[in-house]
């Protein structure tokens, strides 16, 4: 194998890495978080916030967002990932749980969740409980 | 000839002597002169006004498709306040014709920034809000709020209450009318006004008393600095410090202090203090926004704020407020026409003075304690910090409504002297433990003793579904159709008498499946699950579920023998109702800073404590309860399609009822008894169900429908025998199991079933 076609496999690899990661997350967001246009508008401010690193006032939107759709299991997810971003592993792998009871048989959001929980758990050093949690993303694949 | 005494005198009085007795009373003067400036000084310039902390409502969110009846927005306008509009849509006024609201919100400062004063338009179609359109621009509005309801504040000491304006915010008619009538020379003077004095003086010393031609800074410099006794020393003292603060402070400033300082009103304890708060206290708005007259009548107001309560005494208040108007027209500060339309206007002050003394004591007592564990005292009474909560005064409403009526039907029906019933409510969001109504007895008006908070007692079968959800959380060893012994048990302890637990129908059942045992509340059935599962156990769940007290572990305990507070009870059925995540209750979301800064929120926090599974059983389980069990009456207020769960608890010779409940959206603890602890004679259905029914009525609840885990299954058992069924079995019911632990053994009736229509199978076959 030349030196060049090895850094090129490399690359792919890493491209397809990348694609793997990114992908679930790109779908999650193209879905509408409601067809109620008040959620929607609170779930977007929400997601602005957060990109800006102004974790309160995001956690303060889709709070509100889900006043009006409690039972709305992408606003229980974003707020699992903005716990997870601070680093409160605790509450990200509650709502993370919280939005799996409500995703019905919302697949990709599952897989997402339990990568929440996974991530939340590895953080924790809870190594297998990690596992079991990435097992059951991988599942939701299947 | 002089007298020796008179020589003796003059001997001693030398002139040096003379100069220097002068010379030590000026030093003395100017001694006191200095300490005088001084105290004015350090006084004006660290006066704070210790300013209470105000607390809020949850705020109505308006958008399109929301739950709400035109009525309920009706009532929410009305506690904020908001007045029918004539030909002019001012903030904080609507008009209705019939399903259309028009309403012109107030400005407000939320945590999340500020919400400009809007002009909408609110369509209603039947239960729910259609449309909304912003009226300026035509476009639908997705989503705005109403400003919140003030239901309190935290007082400083001597009930001080008080809201700060700036002298730029204050109607210049305002500013006019009380120089017109208070001191006319306040720009010119230099603290004292001469001919004040000179009146002054004629009438002291004519013993007609110490009184008037104090300036405006004299009245300052009174109500700063000194002690309200009338004597010629602190007549000239006042004078002194007057003419020192206009030496040192601009007249803007001194006016700017008197106007926040100044008396204008009481409401029970609490002391209106400043034009800002009075506007708000007698016309419901801002000061900015006061017409003349309404402006004339606050000046009027300064010389007595008792004798001329427009309230109590509003013919002598119309004709101090016309009075202020004539001075005004005289000192050329309106013009003839202002005049005339002024005083042919009436007073304007609103009936009721809004949110001050609360009108939800037991909610506001509260918040009081969530805050005292993140405040000092002496911060939340004098910060100014605004506080907002999650009450909900629409539910509160209706909590109230329900308890005060139901309490008063049932000591009729039951032969109970009147008013000896107490009770008192809570509910909360079942997803996020925010809680929207506290009801502390059936004087809801009364700031007492907080029956919600601080009663505790025996909370009887409301603890069964503890000991259930801990057996169903053993799939293996007991799902809803295990059978289970209610048949008689003596409970031998050391130490102790022994223990017959009797069920309330005085009868034993033999084999009950464990639903119908909840269901029906069987006391000697569940005593015997709890004992088999151990009671320690039992009551480590109840506190995994969120009672942070410690429980005692006798058998007795499994009846709820002990007493636990409506709010703890809350807590408890809040972590079931949200199924199987605790969630602490919150009573406040936000807390900002006087100016409007943010400055805490408390962010939702919930902890998985049971697995999905065992939690979507207990509360199929508890719906069993009101479909099938004690809680059955329940359908005669709320349809059976809401599918509540819900728990009945009634203790023993009857003195407390209790019933827990919940729905897709609301969960709801209610508790009756009386404070001496006398028997009430009534069971947890025909007492607290009574009134949790009336309140949800109300309150249109969202059906529960919780999802159904993955890992569990719904199968059809027989009934009596708790073994497979199918849907053709007489008696079968379809339950939810955990997967593998529904029953494997098929009753007779589907084994005869699944028998004749393989035999109808192979028949159409050879047919």
């Amino acid at each position: 194998m030349t030196r060049h076609s090895f850094a090129g496999l490399l690359f792919v690899i890493a491209i397809s890495i990348a694609g793997c990661a990114g992908l679930p997350t790109r779908e999650a967001e193209s879905l509408p978080v409601s067809d109620n246009n008040a959620v929607i508008a609170l779930a977007d401010a929400g997601r602005a916030d957060a990109a800006n690193g102004k974790i309160d006032a995001a956690a303060a939107s889709f709070e509100r967002a889900l006043r009006i759709e409690p039972r709305n299991p992408a606003l229980w997810h974003e707020l699992a990932k903005l716990r997870l971003q601070q680093g409160q592993y605790q509450q990200a792998e509650g709502l993370a749980a919280r939005s799996n009871g409500w995703a019905g048989d919302n697949k990709t959001l599952r897989a997402e969740n339990w990568r929440i929980i996974g991530q939340a758990r590895l953080k924790r050093g809870d190594y297998p409980g990690a596992q079991s949690a990435f097992d059951k993303a991988a599942e939701q694949a299947n | 000839m002089e007298s020796p005494l008179f020589e003796k005198l003059r001997h001693f009085v030398t002139r040096k002597r003379l100069r220097l007795a002068l010379l030590s009373l000026l030093l003395m003067l100017s001694g006191f002169m200095l300490y005088l400036d001084i105290t004015v000084r350090v006084q004006f310039e660290g006066k704070r006004w210790a300013l209470p902390a105000r607390v809020y409502a949850r705020p109505l969110e308006l958008y399109p498709g929301l739950k709400l009846r035109p009525e309920q927005l009706g009532t929410e306008l009305a506690m904020l306040g908001y007045h029918d509009a004539g030909g002019q849509l001012d903030p904080g006024s609507f008009r209705q014709q019939r399903n259309e609201f028009t309403i012109a919100t107030r400005p407000f400062v939320f945590w999340d920034g500020a919400q400009a004063a809007l002009q909408l338009r609110a369509d209603f179609d039947g239960s729910h809000l259609r449309s909304l359109t912003d009226l300026k621009t035509e476009k639908p509005v997705t989503l705005a709020r109403l400003d919140p309801l003030l239901i309190g504040g935290i007082y400083p000491a001597h009930n001080e209450d008080r809201v700060l304006v700036k002298l730029n915010e204050m109607p210049p008619l305002l500013i006019k009318g009380l120089i017109s009538v208070e001191d006319r020379q306040f720009y010119t003077h230099h603290g004292v006004d001469p001919r004040g004095v000179a009146r002054a003086l004629v009438t002291t010393l004519r013993n007609a008393g110490l009184q008037g031609g104090s300036t405006l800074t004299q009245q300052l410099v009174k109500n700063f600095f000194l002690t309200p006794e009338r004597t010629l020393r602190r007549k000239f003292t006042e004078m002194i410090m007057a003419q020192l603060l206009e030496m040192h402070y601009s007249k803007d400033e001194i006016l700017e202090a008197y106007a926040n300082e100044i008396y204008l009103g009481q409401d029970g304890n609490r002391a209106i203090h400043g034009f800002g708060l009075a506007s708000h206290f007698y016309f419901n708005r801002a000061l900015s926004q006061l017409d003349l007259p309404q402006a004339a009548l606050l000046v009027g107001l300064v010389k007595g704020p008792s004798y001329y309560d427009p309230r109590r005494h509003p013919a002598r208040a119309l004709s101090r407020r016309n009075l202020v108007l004539q001075e005004m027209l005289q000192q050329q500060a309106i013009t003839q026409q202002q005049y005339a339309t002024a005083r042919a206007t009436g007073l304007g002050v609103v009936e009721q003075a809004p949110g001050g003394t609360s009108l939800y004591p037991a909610f506001v007592e509260l918040v009081h304690r969530q805050l005292r564990r993140d405040y000092r005292e002496e911060d939340l009474r004098s910060e100014g910090l605004q506080i907002f909560t999650s009450l909900d005064p629409l539910a509160q409403f209706a909590a109230e409504r329900a308890l005060t009526t139901r309490l008063t039907q049932l000591e009729k029906a039951r032969r109970i002297p009147p008013q000896a019933l107490e009770g008192a409510v809570v509910v909360s969001n079942t997803q996020n433990g925010e809680i929207q109504v506290l009801v502390g007895g059936r004087n809801t008006r009364y700031e007492g003793f907080n029956r919600a908070l601080d009663t505790e007692r025996p909370v009887g079968s409301l603890i069964k579904p503890v000991i259930y959800l801990t057996a169903l959380e053993r799939p293996d060893a007991y799902t809803l159709a295990t059978l289970l012994d209610d048949s008689p048990l003596v409970w031998r302890e050391r130490g102790a008498a022994d223990w017959e637990p009797h069920n309330y129908d005085k009868a034993f059942h033999g084999q009950v499946p464990l639903r119908l045992a909840l269901a029906n509340s069987y006391n000697v059935s569940s005593v015997r699950l709890g004992l088999s599962l151990g009671v320690r156990t039992v009551m480590d769940n109840v506190r995994r579920l969120g009672v942070e007290r410690d429980l005692n572990t006798y058998a007795s305990s499994l009846l709820g023998a002990d007493g636990l507070s409506p709010l703890e009870v809350t807590q408890l059925y809040q972590s079931i109702a949200s199924g199987g995540f605790r969630v602490p209750l919150r009573a406040i979301r936000e807390v900002l800073t006087a100016e409007g800064q943010p400055l805490q929120r408390y962010p939702l926090s919930i902890e998985q404590v049971i697995e999905p599974g065992p939690a979507y059983l207990i509360t199929s389980a508890l719906q069993g309860v009101v479909r099938e069990g004690t809680a059955n009456d329940l359908n005669k207020f709320l349809s059976p399609d809401i599918h509540v769960a819900g728990k009945t608890g009634t203790t023993n010779d009857l003195r407390d009822s209790w019933f827990a409940g919940y729905t897709g959206d609301r969960l709801a603890v209610v508790w009756i008894g009386r404070d001496d602890n006398q028997p009430i004679n009534m069971t947890g259905a025909s007492g607290a169900m009574t009134v949790w029914g009336d309140m949800m009525a109300k309150l249109d609840p969202e059906p529960l429908e919780p999802p159904q885990p993955d890992n569990v299954e719904m199968v059809w058992v027989d009934s009596a025998t708790g073994r497979r069924a199918d849907d053709n079995c007489q008696g079968a019911v379809s339950l939810p199991f955990i997967n593998g632990s529904a029953p494997v053994e098929t009753a007779p009736c589907a084994a005869a079933l699944q028998g004749q229509s393989i035999k109808n199978w192979f028949k159409r076959l050879f047919e």
